[in-house]
């Protein structure tokens, strides 16, 4: 067995493209977890959207074995997290599991906020954070100037933090004698009954349900009679072992490991994350604390393009969630769209995932409506209702008051930028709450409106600042607000999956810029389109799409037919990833015409 | 399939010939610029092996109409045609009052040449002027000017010519309505009983497509259409297809048998047939595109055919009939498809109940003219 002093079970937290990804293939590639051959690049990137996008979505641990400068070999259990801040929750899961995390920073671009918030989580779970400079091979890298930011922002020393570069492999192996130094051991009672946290569950085509553990007491072997607390439910435990980062067995995962289980479990809702594991034996163990439940913060429905897709556009999110436990779905019957699904997602990013799968590995063409935060209605009665589609807004005359969820954001951006970010968030009603200078960049916090933030404020926010301010945000309240429901008429006829809840404030800018661009999108046809929004009865912008002058093919001789009749087919394939409301057929584009009114 | 006791569809003769001085732009035809001679002996000695082992699928039928088509067939010398019809005589039966027509380029004949085409047997000339504009014609990468445009249909006319079509565009670049009415005027002054008006599109495939020109905008497009189809009608012109305009009883037959589904069959490199045998599913065929394969191959020259199933015969045979002004009756559905016409009864009530079709007859509605690719969708 693997004496606790030789373990070390760590994350590592950096922004997208800090190099979090280079840095561990380096630490992999070091100690020798793969071979040449198998280095592909990235490899704790699995899935082809991960890789497509270069993000990580879900948490993947390898297991390496170092032989460090004290002739000892350790055993490293690295768990990487995600990067993106729709998937900040999957961070706080993975650091549960791990006694330090290092803290990567781009030398040349300093912190970004989301690492912070990471950090502070990190810290606030009592791990020891080790600060690492990457990038030093870069020109414009000032390791200094970010040693003191990263001082001054987390309130960690930093100034011996060990300089590298993942890229030319420069201090990589300093990096791993550093966290052996620094991160404390796992501790717990080895000779105790077995109590493991699961961090995280994933369904396996072959496997059933693979569950990434983390032992804090005892030790699980292969064949175990197990038993998943949270449910009572008693296992076999098939299949135990490490990840490297593909599944090795070894039987047996200790004290302090962290490793797979495979337990014969056929949907993951039998094995929770958070939830503890022990021996059916010693089934009083007590449960570990677990973690908060995760909630969606943006909802839209999803509705098949064809209404016979249904059957199969359900078998299909019931399959995702097998993977995606903080999807979330419940019928939605549209008057506009017929059957559908409401959707709960984590952030725009994990809607646009999830429909990206949908449509890619199940092959559905879908219409997503326009995503919406959840809002608070008091009605007359005093009743508080939650609405998280605005189709489903109570009647105005019984509403008492309409409450908006508020975020607190961070944002971190150099001072040359400051001002166009400034600029944004008064724009995006934001309310100003603090503001700190530090050695190049500016810490602003702010309230601001969750509608305003999560749709596409990250990407406003970029480009204000040309790619260097960073953003983390986290819900803080309902607060009262001036709301009103928008709706968009097409031909006259109310179409309720296009309604949307805003300011009143913005409800005329707003009606107009959303008809202008659905405009754009709805292709002419045989008759002119009347375009509409309104507020109640008052109608607010109008715009028409015209009839298309005529739509006939020029010639058709002899030997013209098969490519004519192509034309036609392909004419008919356009219309196909199109919705007919009434006799005019809308595109899917036209559904999240919102998101595009600002760019 | 058609039933052995049905007639079979009118039959005709389409000949390509696939050299061109020079490839136009907007060009989507099977046509080769060609420099040197063109092996005219060679041609007509491939053309008619080429033709032999078609026969026996038009046994009896005589042959009601014939276009010659390109590329460019005016580069051919009389002499070729006068040896071609010669030798089709030995093979197959032309009707009586069988229309022949010739395409002909305006930068590649003059009267002689002309009066030698109508001694080998053409009866019709189709001039492919486009435009009168120089300007235009630059930019169409026509290899005439405006001037020869006039000389050559005046040559036609000299050696008595006097069924003949003009090919027209309009939609050009820059075109403005004024200037397609001016080209209309520019036509209209050599009173030809008939002409081939139509849009340009960018067709895949060609120079255009790749590098698109500014083309006028779709309102644009429709001032040109509707003030030229004024002007057209003021001069006693009708539309009686999509893009086609006659003096009255002066059509095109040969179109005319491709709109209403008749048969035709295929000769010369590229060419399309369609033929129906008593008995047998209708069906396409086409021969080897390249002119020196073509030249080359032995035998029939044939490179694929294709069986039109009877999933997909209403919208071929709506594809044709529904482009003409006056559509067709509705039992000529059953007399070219083989098929009965309830068959369709529910997608004709639909299109009816939208009135893009006429009640009694298979013909668009005016609405359903201007939106023919919509309707033709609805028998897909």
């Amino acid at each position: 067995m693997t004496e606790l002093s030789r373990i070390r079970n760590f994350s590592i937290i950096a922004h997208i493209d800090h190099g979090k990804s280079t840095l561990a293939d380096r630490f992999i590639q070091i100690c020798g977890g793969l071979s040449e051959r198998e280095m592909a690049a990235q490899v704790l990137d699995s899935m082809d959207i991960e890789r497509e996008r270069g993000i990580t979505i879900k948490a993947q641990s390898v297991t390496l074995y170092y032989t460090a400068q004290d002739g000892i070999e350790y055993k490293l259990n690295m768990i990487d997290t995600p990067g993106h801040v729709d998937f900040s929750y999957e961070v706080s899961r993975s650091l549960y599991a791990c006694e330090g995390a290092l803290l990567v920073v781009d030398a040349g671009q300093g912190v970004e906020a989301q690492s912070v918030a990471n950090c502070y989580t990190a810290i606030e779970q009592g791990l020891e954070v080790v600060p690492v400079l990457n990038k030093i091979d870069l020109p414009q890298a000032e390791p200094e100037r970010v040693a003191q930011e990263i001082e001054d922002i987390i309130g960690i020393d930093a100034m011996e933090a060990v300089r590298c570069s993942a890229k030319t492999g420069e201090g990589v192996v300093e990096v791993l004698e550093d966290l052996i130094r620094r991160i404390p051991p796992p501790t717990g009672d080895t000779d105790g009954p077995l109590q493991a946290l699961i961090i995280d569950s994933w369904f396996d085509n072959y496997l059933g349900v693979v569950s990434l553990v983390r032992i804090t007491q005892g030790t699980l072997r292969k064949g175990d009679k197990i038993l998943i607390k949270s449910t009572g439910k008693a296992w076999g435990a098939d299949s135990v072992g490490i990840f490297t980062p593909k599944l090795k067995e070894t039987g047996i995962l200790e004290t302090g490991e962290v490793g797979f289980l495979v337990a014969g479990i056929k949907d993951i809702h039998g094995a929770p994350v958070g939830d503890t594991i022990t021996h059916q034996k010693s089934a009083d163990t007590p449960a570990l604390p677990g973690f908060k439940k995760v909630q969606p913060q943006v909802y839209a429905g999803l509705f098949p393009v064809r209404s016979d897709d249904y059957d199969d556009f359900r078998d299909a999110l019931e399959k995702l969630t097998l993977n995606d436990a903080s999807l979330f779905y419940e019928p939605e019957n549209s008057d506009a769209l017929g059957f559908g699904f409401r959707c709960g997602f984590l952030g725009m990013l994990h809607m646009e995932i999830i429909q990206e799968r949908l449509e890619r590995e199940y092959d559905l063409d879908l219409i997503t409506t326009a995503p919406t935060v959840i809002y608070e209605v008091v009605t007359k009665q005093g009743q508080t209702v939650q609405v998280d589609n605005p189709s489903r807004l109570p009647d105005v005359g019984s509403i008492e008051e309409m409450r908006e969820p508020i975020v607190e954001a961070n944002i971190l951006v150099p001072q040359e930028h400051l001002g166009n970010v400034i600029a944004l968030c008064e724009e995006k009603r934001g309310v100003q709450k603090n503001m700190l200078f530090l050695t190049s960049q500016v810490q602003l916090t702010y309230e601001l409106p969750m509608s305003e933030v999560v749709l596409d404020f990250f990407d406003r926010i970029k480009s204000a600042s040309r790619g260097f301010a960073s953003l983390d945000y986290h819900f803080v309240r309902f607060q009262p607000a001036n709301l009103v429901r928008l709706d968009v008429l097409i031909n006259g006829d109310r179409i309720d999956a296009l309604a949307l809840i805003i300011h009143r404030d913005q409800a005329h800018y707003r009606g107009r810029a959303l008809v202008e661009k659905m405009k754009e999108l709805i292709p002419r046809q045989m008759f002119d389109i009347a375009i509409q929004a309104a507020i109640g009865n008052q109608v607010v912008s109008r715009q028409t799409v015209k009839a298309l002058r005529k739509n006939v093919t020029a010639k058709c001789y002899g030997g013209d037919v098969s490519r004519k009749k192509k034309l036609l087919q392909k004419q008919k394939e356009g219309k196909k990833r199109m919705k007919q409301l009434g006799n005019v057929e809308v595109p899917q584009e036209a559904f999240l015409a919102v998101l595009k009114v600002d760019k | 399939m058609l039933p052995a006791d049905t007639a079979l569809p009118p039959l005709s003769l389409y000949i390509h010939v696939p050299w061109c001085v020079r490839k136009c732009p907007y060009c989507d035809f099977n046509s080769h610029a060609r420099q040197g001679a063109i092996p005219e002996q060679d041609y007509l000695q491939a053309l008619l092996e080429d033709l032999t082992p078609d026969l026996p699928l038009v046994a009896g039928r005589p042959i009601q109409t014939v276009f010659i088509g390109g590329g460019t067939p005016s580069l051919m010398s009389p002499g070729f045609y006068q040896q071609l019809f010669a030798a089709l005589a030995g093979s197959l039966s032309f009707s009586a009052d069988c229309e022949i027509t010739l395409e002909a380029n305006p930068g590649t004949v003059d009267e002689a040449r002309f009066s030698g085409f109508r001694a080998a047997g053409i009866n019709r000339l189709s001039l492919g002027i486009q435009s009168f504009d120089p300007e235009a014609l630059r930019t169409l990468g026509r290899i005439h000017d405006d001037q020869a445009a006039h000389r050559a249909i005046e040559a036609a006319r000299q050696a008595g010519f006097d069924n003949f079509n003009l090919d027209l565009m309009h939609g050009l670049p820059g075109q403005t309505p004024a200037a397609a009415v001016a080209d209309l005027e520019a036509a209209l002054s050599w009173q030809p009983p008939h002409l081939s008006w139509y849009q340009l599109t960018l067709e895949p495939n060609t120079e255009f497509y790749s590098r698109p020109p500014a083309l006028p905008d779709d309102d644009l497009l429709w001032a040109i259409f509707a003030a030229g189809r004024e002007r057209l009608t003021s001069a006693g012109f009708s539309a009686y297809e999509v893009s086609a305009w006659s003096l009255p009883g002066r059509e095109s037959r040969h179109n005319l048998n491709y709109w209403t589904f008749g048969d035709y069959l295929a000769l010369g490199a590229g060419a399309h047939g369609k033929l129906t045998v008593a008995g047998q599913t209708p069906f396409r065929y086409w021969k080897t595109r390249q002119p020196d394969a073509y030249l080359q191959r032995i035998g029939s020259r044939t490179a694929g055919r294709e069986d039109i199933e009877s999933g997909q015969l209403p919208l071929e045979f709506m594809m044709n009939a529904l482009r003409l002004m006056q559509g067709v009756p509705e039992c000529l559905f059953q007399q070219r498809t083989g098929l009965p016409l309830d068959q369709i009864g529910a997608i004709l009530a639909d299109l009816r109940t939208q009135q893009l079709l006429a009640p009694d007859r298979l013909q668009a509605t005016p609405k359903g003219q201007r939106y023919l690719n919509s309707l033709l969708e609805a028998f897909l």
